[in-house]
């Protein structure tokens, strides 16, 4: 059996005393979290430690006696063996070291049935060489000694490191007894987080009783941070009943209606402005975050709040500054006129000969001089819009100021509407040519004398009527010969159409990316990567044979992939929803494709 | 069976009891025992049909005159092409045969007095309207429809289809066409019309399409059936008009169309009375060994 002693880096030069701390069950290893100093009155330590257990739930007890005599101080050798009758325990460590030597002795004594105090001697000296040149780092290796029957692993911990990291994965609620139990590794985790108030005593407090365990250096920033608090109760209250008016406003019956409701769900800003009400839903909410996962969600939304708000900030800036939105406003309206342009030459090349494609001469025509017209809707819808575009871009660019990701979805609706006559060029070709795709389809069933069975999914034999077949063989040859000109539209149309899908996705990309990114997290794992630990390792500090092993446990940080993964915050998410087979095959077949989703699933 | 001999694997014990050839009885044999009864149940040649000479050039010349349907076809649109025949014209003497063959058919029809399920004069009408009105709807559509395909591959496109149709044509049972034999000159026919000078000319050749395509098949059958003696000469007749017709417009094309008649009704008949006697099939109370081949196996 192996004996591991997890002992905090900050006792190792602590006056003589005893040790509190807990035994890990299941496992033979013991956690110390403090030493409590000489003199003490017993009765006054058991009720402390009393006092603690209740506080935080963990099992503290006192495990032994720690022992670091100064310059005269001889004899207590004696004294620290009876102390062990005082406190009973079924162990007692008795862990000793001398002056101007770095290793650490530890005897073991224990007791058996009959309360009988058995010492065995399991001496050790061993040399603890600074932490500072512990050369090789290594994993734990275990000991190979027969001479002795225990053997005792010292392994030291940052107390305040270990205190405030979590470790991964995040286990929450309580652990169903049923299953295994946690990991030596999380249990002693868990004892010293959960043993905070422990260490809520001063140095320099005066109470009857005299520790060392890890202290901070100072409260001089705390009291900014309770003003903030203070002040964070305020205004969360303030925002919750805006929110709360903000959601009466939104539940008003007249936008339940359908087409509004349709349309609030097709165009991002508003999408983005529900999803805003429920961060800032989430923000203000009365209750403390429970747990880990939800301290880190709360403070991942805050920050990427304030980034946003920053960005839209610096828009805003940069928008009235010299009077952008003036120029901006000049230049549009030239640009969709140019757009048009472009499109008329284009639509004059697909009703010649384009790339030498012979296509049906009359049908060519007929698609041509539609469009044509449709386009010709459009320039003068956009010249009748055109004395208002200033002020909307004036007020739309004030959207700013509520962040950056609703400035840009409001700048992916406007491009949603400023090139809504590709759309329906799109629309239009997609139709015909889906409606040719599939009579063509239907029809080379028939051509072959075959059937589609609906009830039994599969494709029948079926003999049909003379006049059945000559129809059907009639409309096939004419779809069959009329697709090429279609499909020469539908193409081009749909060339235009995915460039506007890929500008509105990039936005929108770049909108979740805002959302999403767990700004917070990742700050957190860059200035303090002991935060979020995912694991330990160890490092040798002093391997001598005949000595105690003398380990060093460091926090292994979490890796930037995973801390992303982990800690994205959950939205509506716009990514792709087809694989690109799936898309390919859509457009073949002439299935309209949106940058949106068609149903908001919450990926929670 | 001179040699006698025990079939199976291992050599059996001392046959005491006779063997059965039953799987659910315990018997001293091994499961796949049998003894020399095995091939007294091979049968060769089962229901084979002695064929004679002439009677199966008789069934071949319905083949023959399907292929001179198509040649006269073809015929036909060559002169619309050409204009030395005015769609007025053709319009009126398919109106005339179509009267004649419809009047003949139904006459051969109440001949037969069989109780199945006939078709009314008003269905008939309903057809021959639907016909007419959609050929002369789509005609000017269907005359513009190749307007940009090269004329080769036009033709290659009619040419492919015909070979088609006489291919999937269901000689058995004409009465019924099959869809795709149909359908195959439907479209070799919609093909060939659309490069016709005028939307009347596609009207009227596809009409005459239908004539022969659709409807003349099912007159034959009932040709076939009720009068046989007439049927041959019939099946001469329009033979003798596919190769005659053709001739007048290309000589080269003719002497290609009867070489394939002569091949196809009296070569290959005899070909097939002179094979039949090399036939061996046996059949037994086995079961036929499959391979399944099974290809994703090997791509492992």
């Amino acid at each position: 059996m192996v004996l591991k002693i997890f002992f905090p880096q900050c006792c190792n030069r602590a006056d003589s005393g005893l040790l509190v701390g807990r035994w890990i069950s299941g496992h033979d290893s013991a956690v110390v979290l403090a030493v409590i100093h000489y003199p003490f009155i017993p009765g006054q330590v058991k009720q402390y430690v009393q006092q603690m257990q209740a506080k935080s739930g963990v099992e503290l007890s006192v495990l032994g006696s720690w022992s670091l005599p100064k310059e005269g101080q001889e004899g207590m050798e004696s004294f620290l063996r009876d102390l062990s009758t005082i406190f009973p325990q079924q162990r007692w460590l008795q862990i000793h070291r001398e002056i101007g030597k770095t290793g650490f002795t530890c005897e073991v004594l224990n007791r058996d049935q009959n309360g009988r105090v058995v010492q065995q001697e399991t001496k050790k000296k061993s040399k603890k060489v600074e932490e500072e040149d512990g050369e090789a780092g290594g994993d734990k290796e275990e000991q190979e000694e027969e001479e002795e029957e225990e053997k005792v692993i010292f392994v030291h911990y940052e107390q305040r490191k270990v205190m405030l990291s979590q470790l991964h994965p995040i286990q929450n609620g309580v652990p169903d007894p049923k299953t295994d139990p946690p990991s030596e590794l999380r249990q002693m985790f868990q004892t010293v987080a959960t043993s905070q108030p422990l260490f809520f005593m001063d140095r320099y407090d005066d109470g009857p009783l005299k520790s060392t365990h890890w202290q901070s250096e100072g409260r001089e920033a705390s009291i900014i941070v309770e003003l903030l608090k203070q002040a964070s109760v305020p205004l969360c209250l303030l925002i919750s009943w805006l929110l709360s008016i903000w959601t009466w406003i939104c539940n008003i019956r007249i936008f339940s209606l359908y087409p509004l409701r349709w349309l609030s769900s097709k165009l991002s800003t508003c999408v983005q402005l529900s999803y805003k009400t429920e961060h800032m839903r989430t923000l203000s909410s009365a209750k403390p975050a429970a747990g880990h996962t939800q301290f880190m969600r709360k403070a991942n939304i805050l920050v990427s709040f304030l980034v946003d708000v920053a960005l839209g900030m610096l828009l805003i800036s940069w928008l009235y500054r010299d009077n952008h939105i003036a120029m901006l406003a000049n230049t549009l309206v030239p640009a969709a006129d140019h757009v048009a342009k472009e499109l008329d030459e284009l639509l004059q090349w697909l009703m010649g000969a384009p790339a030498g494609l012979k296509m049906n001469r009359a049908l060519d025509q007929v698609l041509g001089r539609f469009f044509l017209y449709h386009i010709h809707l459009w320039i003068s819808y956009i010249h009748l819009m055109s004395p208002f575009i200033e002020g909307i871009l004036w007020y739309g660019g004030l959207s700013a100021c509520l962040g950056l990701t609703f400035a840009l979805s409001l700048l992916s609706d406007m491009v949603a509407l400023l090139t809504f006559h590709i759309y329906c060029f799109y629309v239009y070709g997609a139709r015909l040519y889906c409606l040719k795709i599939y009579g063509l389809s239907s029809l080379w069933r028939l051509f072959r004398g075959k059937k589609w069975n609906v009830l039994r999914q599969r494709v029948d034999s079926c003999s049909y009527d003379l006049d059945q077949l000559f129809i059907g063989t009639l409309l096939f040859t004419v779809l069959l010969f009329l697709l090429p000109t279609t499909a020469l539209y539908y193409l081009v149309f749909t060339l235009l159409r995915l460039v506007v899908v890929l500008f509105q996705g990039v936005l929108h990309l770049s909108v979740d990316f805002i959302n999403s990114f767990p700004l917070f997290a990742v700050g957190l794992r860059i200035f303090r990567p002991y935060r979020l630990a995912e694991g330990v390792k160890f490092r040798v500090l002093c391997e001598e044979p005949g000595t105690a092993l003398h380990l060093l446990m460091e926090i292994n940080p979490l890796k930037f992939s995973t801390v992303v993964q982990m800690y994205r915050t959950p939205t509506y998410s716009c990514y792709p929803k087809d694989s690109w087979a799936a898309l390919v095959k859509k457009l073949f077949v002439g299935e309209l494709i949106y940058p949106w989703r068609h149903k908001t699933i919450k990926t929670e | 069976m001179s040699v006698v001999r025990v079939m199976g694997p291992d050599s059996a014990p001392g046959p005491a009891v006779p063997w059965r050839k039953v799987l659910w009885e315990r018997q001293p044999f091994p499961d796949n025992y049998v003894d020399q009864r095995f091939l007294e149940e091979l049968r060769r040649n089962e229901g084979i049909r002695q064929y004679r000479y002439w009677a199966v050039v008789k069934e071949a010349g319905f083949v023959g005159q399907q292929l001179s349907c198509v040649a006269i076809f073809i015929t036909l649109w060559l002169y619309m092409e050409q204009g030395l025949l005015s769609p007025e014209r053709l319009l009126l003497t398919s109106l005339v045969c179509a009267l004649l063959g419809y009047g003949l058919h139904q006459a051969l029809t109440s001949q037969m007095e069989s109780g199945c399920e006939l078709r009314t004069r008003l269905a008939d009408l309903q057809s021959a309207t639907i016909f007419l009105s959609f050929t002369f709807g789509f005609s000017p559509v269907l005359k513009t429809l190749t307007e940009s395909v090269s004329t080769d591959t036009v033709y290659a496109m009619s040419a492919v289809m015909l070979l088609a149709h006489l291919v999937s044509f269901p000689y058995a049972h004409p009465s019924t066409p099959g869809s795709l034999s149909l359908n195959a000159a439907l479209f070799a026919s919609v093909c060939l019309a659309s490069r016709l000078p005028g939307a009347l000319h596609t009207f009227a050749m596809l009409s005459c399409a239908l004539l022969v395509f659709a409807m003349w098949p099912c007159l034959l059958q009932r040709l076939r059936e009720n009068a046989p003696s007439q049927f041959t000469g019939l099946c001469v007749g329009v033979c003798i008009g596919g190769v005659g017709g053709l001739g007048s417009q290309s000589p080269g094309g003719a002497v290609l169309l009867a070489l394939a008649l002569g091949s196809v009704t009296l070569l290959c008949p005899l070909l097939l009375v002179m094979l039949q006697r090399h036939k061996d099939n046996i059949q037994g109370p086995w079961d036929e060994a499959e391979i399944h081949e099974d290809i994703s196996h090997f791509l492992h």
